[in-house]
This record gives C-alpha cells, structure tokens and sequence, in this order.
C-alpha cells in the first residue's frame, strides 16, 4: 500500500510538472517560428486525440477526419463574416453541425468492417472538399470556391478571437488539449469507454452482454466530430486564411490517423507522444529537405509508420509507459540493495 | 415455464438448419441439448439470443414473446450466453472483461467492478484477474467466458460447449460450477459434446438431428432411445 501510494505521489508530481513547463514554455521560447511549431504540436495532438475516440477507442479506423476540421473553419468563418457573430460562439455552431454530419456519415457506414469503412470515410472526405471546391456561396454566405476564406485582421481583439502574438494562440489550444484528454480519461473511465472497446474488439460479445455497438459508435463519432470541429475554428483563427484544399484534404486526414498509429491508438498519452515525435520531423524536413525533394517528409513519415509498426505494432506509448513505470517503481520503491 | 421455443425454423437459404424445433425450460432446471455436428444446435442459441430471428415461430420468455429481439435487449431480459467459439476482449485484462458483463446491472464502474471481483471469486478466476485475456488458457477462457454472462445476472444462461478441449479434472471443476450456478437459481440451457458430463449434468435432455427433435427425456431415457444412439452416440455407448 505504502508503495502504491508513493507512486501516485510521484506520478501526480510528474504530471503537475509537465503542466507547469507546459504553461511557461512561452517565457523560453520567444522565437515565433518555434512557437508555431509547438503550437501545431498542441493542435494535431488534440485532433488526433479527438479521432482516438472513434479510432482508437471504437476499433475503427476513419480516415476522413479532415471533413470535420474543414466543417468547423468553414461554418465559424462563414457565420463571422457574414453575420459578425463570435468565432467563439461559431466554434461551437461548428462543433454541432460536425455532430450532425458525423451521424449522418457513421449510420450507414460503422456498420461496415475495417477497410471498408476507412474506404467509406474517405469518400466522404474528398466529396465534401470537390464540392466545396465548386462552391461560391450558399445563398448570402461566402464559400469562395477553391481560393479559400481569408479573415480580415483586427488586431489584437479577444471577442473576435484574433490576436497579433502567438502566446494568446499557445494558450488556447494548450487548454483545449488539456480539456480533450480530460474528456477521454474520463470516458475510458466510465461505462461508455468500457462499451465502446469491447464493441471494437468482439462486436458480437459485446452485443450479447448489453452492449448496442452501433448506437455506443454513434455517440463516439458525434463526440469526436463535434470535438475536432473546434479544432477547426482554431486553426481558421491562427492562420487567418485557409482553403478546401488544406483544410478538408486527405494530407490533413492521412496524417491524423499516422500519428494515432505510431503514438498508440486507444491510450491517451498516444496521440500526444505521435504529435511529440512526427510533428517535428514533418516540420524540419520540410524546412530542410522540401527544396531539394518535394514530398520526402511524406517518405519518411511512411518510413517511421512502418519501423513503427514492426517493432511496436501498439505505438510508441507501450515501450514508454512501460519505462516510466519502471521509473516510479524505482522512485516509490526501496531504494536497490547497495 | 422460463422458455417456450414454439415450432421454430430457422433456413439459411435451402439449409432448414432448425425445422420445426418445439422445446421448454422449466425454471431451475438445466436442459442438455445434444446432436451431431450440424445438428443445429448453436442456431438455436443464435434464435433466442437474437443474433438472427428464426424464419418461422415463436419465442417466449416468461410469456413474453421474445422472437427477434436484438442481442442487447435480450440481455437486458436477463438471458445471457456463451460463445462456443470464445470471444474474449483479449487486450483487456479478466477484470475488465468481466466488468463489461456487470455494467449491464449499473453504470456505475464502482458496482460493475465489485460485481465483477464477487463473479470472479465464485469462479475460483480472482487470482487471474489482472492477466490480458489473450494469454489465459482455454480453460481459463471458458471460465472467463462464463463469468462475463454470469456478471449480467441472467435468469437463464445459455453454454454453447463450455466444456469442449478441457481435460477431464477441468470438466470435473467445470460440472461442478454449472450445479453451483444452478444452485444459486439461474435456469441453464446448455449445449455439450462430452456425453458424460451432459448425463451427469443435465435434468432434462433434447436430442436433435438435421434440425428436429429425435428424442427428448431424462438422461437414462434418452440414452436408451434407439434413434438417439444411431444418430449420435453411437452402439459403443450402450454397450459402455
């Protein structure tokens, strides 16, 4: 008992830890270019644990995530442009009408069993994205077609969720991470996280203990929508301008799920320690590389998937907890003969 | 009467792997289902769990008609089952397992989790409780099988061949659970294999061949019935 409690001391001591250098990383890193590095860490960290809700935790694996990225800018953006309203506010409008389409997409289409339903997501993908691509606007509000959306700067405005410095964006999705891991610590939790693993592991099991798997995917994937929807709307507000193209694109997608499979899906610490490692590689080889080889990041990321995957098929989170578990026991235990 | 199976059929298109099967369950009781492989015992399971509906006839449950309805609703009238072929959560460790079972009862994880720990226990399986499915033994994985039906609470549980591939001192353990099972009022519907523990087990026995019903009885009935011996156990068994 004594040991477990000392490991609980020492594993909340490194977590408070890790909070507090995550909330004064800014006063070291003052440089824009690194902070927007670390910003976009933060940001495909929170996507990817957004998908691990229906990818990870659901057993299956969708490969359109970016259509509900795309939903959450376009609708915040369209709603401030047109009517002035609040991204703030039109975050959450994003957010809803994801849920909506999420449903709509999950109800045929979960019910279909592993490439099929990867299949099945990324039509719907690529689908929403053609047509907004040959979209000008939907009766007052403008779409713009492929040449994207552009947020006219007010400077520094906190209603209008804009601002000049990085800090404020830093902030922003280091709390919306924060909340989303809450958000799947707390479902792993419940009953709901419970249900939604062992409808993904042996549907028919499930089904005859209690468990109505396509309803409990349903509830995951509308989560997961509205959750990555918001996402969306952050994304619109630190860059200021996006088009069909980036936002609803299968690059985006593609490399949602990468990071789930190589940090681990179905954990929580997975989708972080994916975005810790593949971010910045995707970031310096495009910074180095990309002059002399177009498209080598990619190679390399599917170099990294496949080392990945041979050696740890359950990602980077199983060697590494292992280890700091090894490392609290060490810690909270009697200190080694010497 | 617990169950009323009432002249179901069940034909997977020109295969009538059930054909106008009759057969009740008195509650307390444990009903022996045998048959040759094919016999189509476990589509009757897959009939009134709800895994498909039977193309003809009724179901009842308590009086109540139950045909067609879905698996996660049959479990909610408190009938649970087991799969012949286990369908462990194999990444998920035994307690997690059985704690799927007992949300069923409460969404509480704190109740599923005490439920789980007290199945467990009965099953002599709490020693094993923090070990990944996967790597349990089969008989360890029948066992586990059968607490994860257990921790629903079911007043009738159904065991598709929890004793196939034991040893015979796990048959012993096994046979000797199902009575404690019984014991502590679950009604069992079970399906088996190995002749000598369904004799020993069972009040009650339906023996089936290509979807009917050859005989029906008390185990020493049945094995004296001249069909039943042809079809199924064979002349070595009288002789025995």
């Amino acid at each position: 008992m004594k040991l477990r409690e000392n490991k609980n001391i020492f594993h909340v001591g490194f977590l408070g830890m890790a909070l507090l250098v995550a909330f004064l990383l800014p006063l070291v890193v003052t440089s824009p270019t690194n902070l927007q590095i670390i910003i976009l860490i933060y940001f495909y960290a929170y996507l990817t644990t957004s998908w691990n809700l229906v990818g990870g935790f659901a057993g299956v694996l969708p490969l359109g995530h970016s259509a509900f990225v795309g939903i959450g800018a376009y609708t915040s953006t369209m709603l401030y442009i047109h009517y002035g309203l609040s991204p703030w506010i039109g975050m959450f409008a994003g957010g809803i009408v994801a849920a909506v389409a999420g449903i709509i997409i999950g109800y045929p289409t979960l019910k279909m069993r592993g490439a099929y339903f990867a299949l099945a997501t990324i039509a719907f993908a690529e689908g929403l994205r053609v047509v907004v691509e040959n979209i000008n606007n939907i009766g007052p509000l403008v779409v713009n077609g492929p040449r994207g959306l552009l947020i006219p700067l007010l400077g520094n405005n906190f209603l209008h969720f804009q601002f000049l410095g990085k800090e404020p964006y830093y902030y922003i999705i280091l709390i919306m991470l924060l909340i989303v891991l809450a958000i799947t610590y707390a479902i792993s939790r419940l009953r709901i996280g419970y249900y939604l693993a062992a409808g993904g592991e042996e549907p028919e099991a499930a089904q005859s203990l209690g468990v109505n798997v396509a309803r409990y995917k349903l509830i995951a994937t509308a989560m997961s929508a509205f959750l990555t929807a918001l996402a969306g709307t952050f994304y619109a507000q630190f860059m200021l301008y996006f088009y069909p193209k980036g936002i609803l694109g299968l690059d985006l997608s593609f490399e949602i799920a990468f990071i789930a499979l190589i940090g681990g899906r179905g954990t929580i610490a997975g989708p972080v320690l994916g975005a810790l490692v593949l971010r910045p590689i995707n970031e310096f080889t495009r910074i180095y590389l990309s002059g002399t080889l177009p498209g080598l990041h990619l190679v390399i990321f599917g170099l990294v998937l496949i080392l990945v995957m041979i050696y740890q098929p359950r990602g980077l989170q199983e060697p590494l907890s292992r280890l700091y578990r090894w490392l609290l026991l060490r810690l909270a235990g009697p200190s080694p003969k010497s | 009467m617990l169950l009323e199976i009432k002249h179901i059929t069940k034909s997977f298109g020109g295969l009538k792997a059930v054909n106008g099967l009759d057969l009740s369950i008195d509650a307390g009781q444990i009903l022996g289902l045998i048959g040759p492989n094919g016999a189509g015992k476990s589509t009757v399971f897959n009939c009134v769990t709800g895994v498909y509906p039977p193309t003809s006839g009724n179901i009842l449950f308590k009086g109540e008609v139950i045909t067609g309805t879905k698996p996660w609703n049959i479990c909610r009238k408190k009938i649970a089952r087991t799969f012949q072929l286990v369908k462990p959560f194999g990444m998920k460790t035994v307690l997690y397992n059985v704690m799927v079972g007992a949300f069923a009862l409460s969404p509480s994880p704190r109740h599923a989790r005490d439920r789980a720990l007290q199945v467990l226990e009965m099953l002599h399986l709490d020693d094993r409780k923090d070990v990944l499915a996967k790597n349990l033994t089969i008989a360890d994985r029948k066992r586990l099988e059968l607490a994860r039906a257990l921790a629903t609470k079911p007043e009738l549980l159904l065991l598709d061949e929890v004793m196939a591939g034991l040893r015979p001192t796990e048959v012993e353990e096994m046979i000797g659970i199902i009575r404690r099972i019984r014991e502590s009022g679950v009604t069992v519907f079970v399906i088996e294999h190995i002749i000598k523990a369904i004799m020993a087990l069972s009040d009650r026995i339906v023996v089936i061949n290509f979807g009917e019903k050859i005989a029906e009885g008390t185990p020493v009935e049945v094995s004296r019935d001249d069909k039943v011996i042809k079809a199924y156990l064979g002349s070595d068994y009288v002789a025995a």
